[in-house]
């Protein structure tokens, strides 16, 4: 994990060994330093990560399937002649063919209209929720590990008496007001009211052995303000797991609109979503089990893409993953492939069963 | 002794504060989301405002009581003669609720079990296996299963029976209720429920299965690689012997933390495979109680789910304690 500041971190393995010149690294390291100084190419912590994450085909293939998602969920609506909103009665549950791409559902509705915008409406709560609850999570993680003693077991005590009740219910309670056109908003809000507690939990962990640095204790003696130090100094050495988790929250918050959309809870007519679809084909499954299908595939392809992205980047953060580059003096270690934080938003994702 | 039972009442005293806390908290929060009024007055023909206040008022639903004073009437109910309250059709709440619990029972212990035995092993098999075909087979697919959405895994499985059904010619797999059978013949009774049970049972099990796979294939190899087997490897057991007497030992104890928790979630159901395949347990119970506006109805499922929570959180300390001789009772 990168804890130390990533500004000032000289990135000492990015050595990437392209030619199969059977030099370390560090050997290489030596001649390139005796070839003349200045010839070691330094790059940045966020340079060096993105080599790593590249290096990864698996993880190259998640990102340019949710690139292309994501064109397709803001150019689609253009390519398409119908609109998600208007039927076409010519056409009632048509299969796919060339007018209606992904077919027409019991009411006339092309399913590739639908489908787009639904996407659209997947990646926007997805991502929106996984950044927000990032955001309230860290804040109140590590604020809650920093200010110790009393604060602290208030704090705890709150986070333990919120984790009671299963949040599915208490979301379900608040979403299920979500109604028409603007009900997404709803269903974000409600998400992130309680999606954040547990993940609040695991930072806090994380960040208990950050409170006892010496840089943080110092800037505590020069007087800095707490929340200057929580910004400044605690959340951005928690940042990659920060980044994984959003990255995993994305699946998270696209799995909940599809289960609270799937119960007639989150977005409803006229509205649609993936999971509105999927409520509405799961009626009609044999006489038109594209209205089923499709969607499935899309969410299926959509999460999985997420995912192969996630473990890419926590590959990418991890030194000891193959990632790292094949370096022969360094065996890589222990597989973390399940880091905590992970495994708090994938229990968050799976809560809903 | 003394100070194990110490410890257990801190525990349960702490416990039942968070319950009583987070139960009034969720009445609060039912209580301004929810709104009964609107189920008389979609009603046609719409009833009179006289007989709507007067429904209201007699199952202590109206939103013209201050909320202060319909909390405090129904936690003395619910304090005095447990009565958690009515529906706004005037049922009571405890009468729903007890009937489906049994429902959400029938339908987890067989998932649950199947899945903490499937997914151990699994987690066990491949740890031992990391990097070769085996371990990124399976892990790979649990991997997938893991990010599905479970409604998109439970209606995939749904869809394929009936196509089988259906290439079949006879019902092989039944995709709603959990028995449809009525007669007296044990043994049909019994391939009946098979029959219903099957389909719910696969998808609980797959999307339970796998995180206990991918979490004990980590726990097992975290534990491998620790000094201790190192030791045990230089004084001359075999690899096998090292895991099974060593690492393997001590891998199963975060995993019968989480075991705790499924346990209590047996009572509990589970909401989306209920409702896709239209099992009357708690779960569906909740969705129903949601979109009738049955506020009682939704306090009490939440409450149960509460304590059930606790119930697994109390059990896995104790599976702790009882396991990790690290672990001491303070």
């Amino acid at each position: 994990m990168a804890n130390n500041d990533p500004k000032t971190t000289v990135p000492e393995d990015d050595k990437v060994t392209t030619e199969q010149s059977g030099l370390t690294n560090a050997q290489r390291e030596l001649e390139a330093d005796a070839a003349g100084a200045g010839t070691v190419k330094r790059i940045s912590y966020a340079g060096l990560i993105w080599r790593r994450f590249m290096r990864q085909p698996s993880a190259v293939v998640g990102m340019v399937i949710l690139l292309v998602m994501i064109l397709i969920a803001v150019f689609g609506p253009y390519i398409c002649e119908f609109d998600y909103t208007e039927p076409d009665f010519t056409a009632l549950n048509v299969p796919p063919n060339a007018r209606h791409w992904f077919g027409t559902d019991g009411g006339g509705f092309d399913l590739f209209a639908c489908v787009v915008h639904g996407l659209g409406r997947s990646l926007v709560i997805g991502i929106t929720y996984a950044l927000l609850t990032t955001v309230i999570a860290a804040v109140v993680g590590t604020a809650i590990a920093y200010f110790r003693g009393v604060p602290e077991k208030i704090g705890m005590w709150i986070l333990d008496m919120l984790m009671v009740i299963p949040s599915f219910l208490l979301v379900a309670m608040i979403v299920r007001a979500a109604s028409g056109t603007q009900g997404w908003w709803m269903l974000i809000l409600g998400l992130t009211a309680f999606g954040w507690i547990g993940y609040a939990r695991t930072l806090r962990t994380m960040a208990l052995s950050l409170r006892e640095r010496d840089y943080v204790k110092a800037a505590k003696y020069m007087g800095v303000p707490s929340l200057k130090i929580i910004v400044k100094h605690l959340i951005p050495n928690l940042g990659s797991i920060l980044i994984i988790d959003t990255v995993l929250g994305v699946i998270a918050g696209i799995n909940s609109e599809t289960a609270y959309s799937f119960l007639g809870l989150g977005i409803k007519a006229p509205d649609t979503s993936l999971g509105y679809l999927l409520s509405q084909g799961s009626s009609a499954m044999l006489s038109s089990p594209w209205v089923i299908l499709i969607p499935s595939a899309v969410l299926i392809v959509l999460c999985v893409s997420m995912q192969l992205i996630g473990d890419g980047l926590r590959d990418a953060f991890d030194p000891f993953s193959r990632a790292a580059g094949k370096v022969n003096d360094e065996q890589s270690k222990g597989d973390k492939k399940q880091s905590k934080g992970g495994k708090a938003k994938a229990a968050a994702a799976s809560s809903a069963n | 002794m003394g100070r194990f039972l110490w410890y257990i009442a801190k525990r349960l005293l702490n416990y039942l504060v968070m319950v009583f806390v987070a139960t009034s908290f969720t009445f609060f929060l039912a209580s301004a989301f929810m709104s009964p009024r609107s189920n008389f007055e979609s009603r046609t023909p719409r009833p009179t405002q006289e007989s709507i206040e007067a429904s209201l008022y007699r199952t202590n639903l109206n939103d013209k009581t201050p909320v202060w004073e319909r909390y405090t009437t129904w936690l003395h109910g619910v304090l005095t003669e447990f009565d958690w309250g009515m529906t706004p059709n005037g049922d009571s709440v405890n009468r729903e609720i007890s009937s489906r619990i049994g429902a959400s029972v029938e339908l987890m212990t067989l998932g649950t079990v199947l899945s903490i035995v499937i997914g151990v092993s699994l987690g066990v098999y491949t740890a031992q296996r990391q990097y070769q075909w085996q371990d990124r087979v399976f892990s790979g697919v649990a991997s997938v299963f893991m990010v599905i959405p479970t409604v998109v895994l439970a209606i995939l499985i749904v869809f394929f029976a009936i196509e089988i059904n259906q290439s079949a010619g006879t019902r092989i797999f039944y995709v709603t209720g959990l028995s449809s059978y009525e007669g007296d013949n044990l043994w049909l009774v019994f391939v009946d429920f098979l029959q219903h049970i099957f389909l719910p049972t696969v998808v609980l099990t797959i999307i339970s299965a796998v995180g206990y796979h991918l979490s004990q294939r980590t726990y097992l190899l975290d534990e491998m690689h620790a000094d201790y087997v190192r030791t045990a490897r230089a004084k001359g057991l075999t690899r096998k012997q090292a895991i099974r007497k060593h690492a393997l030992r001590a891998s199963l104890i975060p995993t019968a933390v989480s075991v705790a928790f499924s346990i209590a979630g047996i009572f509990t159901g589970a909401v989306m495979t209920e409702k896709i395949f239209a099992i009357h347990g708690l779960g569906e119970y909740f969705i129903n109680c949601i979109n009738n506006n049955n506020i009682h109805g939704a306090v009490a499922v939440a409450a149960f789910s509460g304590v059930c929570t606790l119930v697994g959180a109390l059990l896995a300390d104790l599976f702790a304690a009882a396991l990790d001789p690290r672990i001491k009772m303070s």
